[in-house]
């Protein structure tokens, strides 16, 4: 890279500072969200030699905007200042407002889902390209592009490694979680944002490649319509909206039109059928757009050990058990801003000053569920951007997740935990074995009595051969339209029963060949 | 002529209950009133009590000022969702009194002890809605309660110190609300994090945590 490319690439970002009119712009495509379906087609496009803009609603984060404390990160980093609430089933859930998207602050697992679940995709969805042998030279561009590789054992840190132990002990398989990460040193802040630069969140890969093959790049614009005639999209417009404005009409300034030849939207799988309800309901004649709404709900207990494990250091998420996805959960070690752990820790006063106290010997593991009979919907809300969503956790779905948190505890009593916080509503505060912990197994949990965050979303555009019951079809193109595409996890017919980063990406990396043609 | 004077009556009640008697409110505050920031405070001082490890006491941890500066980034919105939480709470000594004589004022004139039965009663509440009400409460009280940094350095859970990194990110965009032109790094400052290794569990943490904590004592 020369200083030449750098000034050249600098040019072609816009950012709020800079703009101080309304503005209308041409160009082939036009690709709506940042994060990571968005980057990778935008980069494989302008590769290919289209000229590409990607826009993006939230703005670029240096390392020196970066907060240390989670909360105040949270606020300024996801939508609805980390405040998203699903309704029916009430659960946090969060999706990004940054460059990069989600890949900013989430901690960069890249896990290829197992066979069965691109079987159970063909035969429930009418899809016949979208198998495992079929996507993996996809899953290998994606994997060799951001080095993907196995964390390694120097910044695995203890509270990982006693998952392994645990693992081991019990002849449960596990394995060190893949990353989409260069030179992690075990600061333990992905969720955050990576001080050191290590992981490769798309702002520092995949948009400065884009840039550097000719994309523009537009910060803090909200695309609030997609431009339509007929079967054609002819661009998006929308308007300029400040950092942090809450991306729901405050802050608002300037407007912007942008013509285009093909539009793809990876706006996210909360956002995307906003943004087509609010364009004249487009590419819903299947009048699948907004429903189907699965989550990852995830669940976590604390194991409180005698030997401290200085849980601070040592990747976010470094291991992981596949073992279970035939029973549909997966299980992780896990750590996150401590203010935001403390959150879920049992009592208040004296009793809540002592858990704190015990941080320090604190590891976290977590389990999340496939929660294949759960379904939601995305709606829009009058008056904004931001959705509605609902979504109910089935009695089914929820003693999976209940059964998964067993398996934790038995782990973590394998692991030679002193006590585990379970932290489910009706059973004891904390565990002293596994014999205090078989209420897990016997008693009826339900839904609201566990304390859930609503991991990863998909399908509320899902893919489907047949364009009665889906919103596009395999190439990613909506079935009702000649130059539309949708690229985020919306898309996913159902759940990858894995973290979908890399399933996305590979997704939205065979996509962008298919754009390309139609140009 | 009765309706106006039960009126008049009823807004005084009201006036009385919400707006007076409270202490003037900290500097520094944007958004938070002092009737808020008496309600912080006073929540704060017997969900964190001193002792137990901590060297900053919930009353010490300037709660309302966190509180304040979270509330002055959140959108509209959830900013008003988490005030109507405060002043929920505040009152809903109408329907949990506190356990002594005139348990129902608000919650911030009750002793100590009866705003621990309060709080214990919401707790352990078998109505979902309001055990939901005390656990935002409690998420929004401990996030500001570790958000004093002298907590988290105190639990041996403080950030560690790093060299900041320079990526092509640093590069190529500026900081939040500067222009391109104002990017000050060039080429040569990009920083590769393979060539540094990894930290050391026990290394140093954040400079302004552990200034806090030794500030704290």
């Amino acid at each position: 890279m020369t200083q030449d490319w750098l000034e050249a690439a600098r040019e072609r970002v816009r950012v709020f500072a800079q703009y101080d009119r309304a503005f209308d712009e041409r160009t082939d495509v036009v690709v709506v969200g940042s994060g990571p379906c968005g980057a990778v087609s935008a980069y494989e496009l302008a590769a290919a030699g289209h000229d590409v803009i990607l826009l993006e609603e939230g703005p670029p984060f240096t390392v020196r905007d970066f907060e240390l404390d989670g909360n105040l990160s949270m606020t300024r980093t996801m939508r609805e200042g980390g405040l998203r609430m699903t309704r029916g089933t009430m659960m946090p859930t969060m999706q990004a407002i940054a460059l990069g998207g989600g890949s900013l602050v989430n901690s960069a697992i890249c896990v290829r889902p197992p066979d069965a679940v691109f079987d159970r995709w063909a035969t429930g969805f009418d899809l016949e390209r979208t198998d495992r042998a079929q996507l993996d030279p996809h899953f290998d561009a994606i994997s060799k592009f951001l080095s993907i590789a196995p964390t390694p054992d120097a910044v695995q840190g203890r509270r990982n490694l006693l998952f392994r132990d645990a693992c081991d002990a019990m002849g449960v398989s596990s394995e060190p979680i893949e990353r989409n990460v260069k030179g992690c040193r075990g600061s333990g802040e992905c969720f955050t944002g990576c001080r050191s630069r290590a992981k490769q969140s798309m702002d520092v890969s995949y948009i400065p490649a884009a840039l550097r093959a000719g994309a523009r790049v537009f910060t803090s614009v909200q695309v609030q319509q997609i431009r339509h005639s007929g079967r054609r999209v002819t661009g998006v417009s929308g308007q300029v909206v400040a950092p942090f404005s809450g991306g729901s009409g405050r802050g608002r300034s300037h407007r912007f039109r942008i013509e285009a030849k093909a539009v793809v939207l990876a706006a996210g799988c909360t956002a995307t059928p906003i943004l087509l309800k609010h364009s004249d309901n487009l590419a819903n004649a299947s009048g699948q757009v907004g429903e189907n709404l699965q989550f990852h709900p995830g669940a976590a207990i604390a194991g409180v050990f005698s030997e401290a494990v200085d849980p601070q250091f040592g990747a976010t998420q470094g291991y992981q058990s596949l073992a279970f996805l035939d029973e549909g959960f997966k299980l992780e070690t896990l750590w996150a801003p401590p203010s935001l752990l403390a959150v879920r820790i049992p009592g208040f006063g004296l009793e809540l000053k002592a858990h704190l106290a015990e941080l320090s010997h604190v590891a976290i593991w977590d389990a999340f569920a496939s929660c294949n009979r759960s379904y939601g919907t995305v709606r829009a809300r009058r008056g904004t951007m931001d959705p509605r969503i609902h979504w109910t956790f089935h009695p089914e779905d929820v003693s999976i997740l209940v059964r998964a948190l067993w398996v934790l505890a038995e782990l973590f009593f394998a692991a030679g935990a002193r006590k585990i916080l379970p932290g489910v509503h009706g059973l004891a505060p904390e565990m002293h074995s596994l014999d205090e912990a078989r209420p897990l197994q016997r008693e009826r949990v339900r839904a609201s009595d566990l304390v859930c965050g609503g991991n990863h979303t998909f399908s509320s555009t899902r893919m489907h051969g047949d364009p009665r019951h889906g919103v596009v079809g395999e190439d990613g193109r909506c079935h009702d339209l000649d130059n539309l595409y949708i690229a985020d996890t919306g898309i996913m017919p159902r759940s990858p029963a894995v973290n979908p980063m890399l399933t996305c990406m590979a997704l939205a990396h065979r996509l962008a060949p298919h754009v390309a043609e139609q140009l | 002529m009765i309706t106006g004077f039960l009126l008049i009556a009823l807004l005084i009640v009201v006036y009385r209950r919400t707006v007076s008697s409270y202490p003037p409110a900290a500097q520094g505050l944007a958004v938070l009133h002092r009737g808020e920031a008496c309600f912080i405070e006073s929540a704060a001082e017997v969900m964190f009590p001193g002792g137990a490890g901590l060297s900053v006491a919930g009353v010490d941890a300037r709660l309302p000022h966190y509180i304040d500066r979270h509330l002055s980034a959140l959108p509209r919105l959830k900013r008003i969702q988490i005030r109507a939480l405060f002043a929920v709470f505040e009152h809903l000594t109408l329907i949990f009194p506190g356990d002594e004589p005139g348990g129902r004022r608000r919650f911030s004139k009750l002793s100590a002890a009866s705003r621990v039965s309060v709080l214990e009663r919401l707790e352990k509440h078998s109505n979902l809605l309001v055990r939901l009400l005390f656990m935002a409460l409690r998420a929004v009280l401990v996030l500001g309660y570790l958000g004093h940094p002298a907590n988290l350095h105190d639990l041996g859970v403080a950030p560690f110190e790093i060299e900041l990194g320079v990526s092509d990110a640093e590069l190529l965009f500026p900081r939040i609300g500067g222009l391109v032109s104002s990017i000050g790094f060039e080429l040569s400052d990009r920083t590769d994090p393979q060539q540094l290794g990894p930290l050391d569990a026990n290394g140093p943490r954040h400079r302004a945590y552990a200034r806090s904590s030794r500030d704290s004592r």
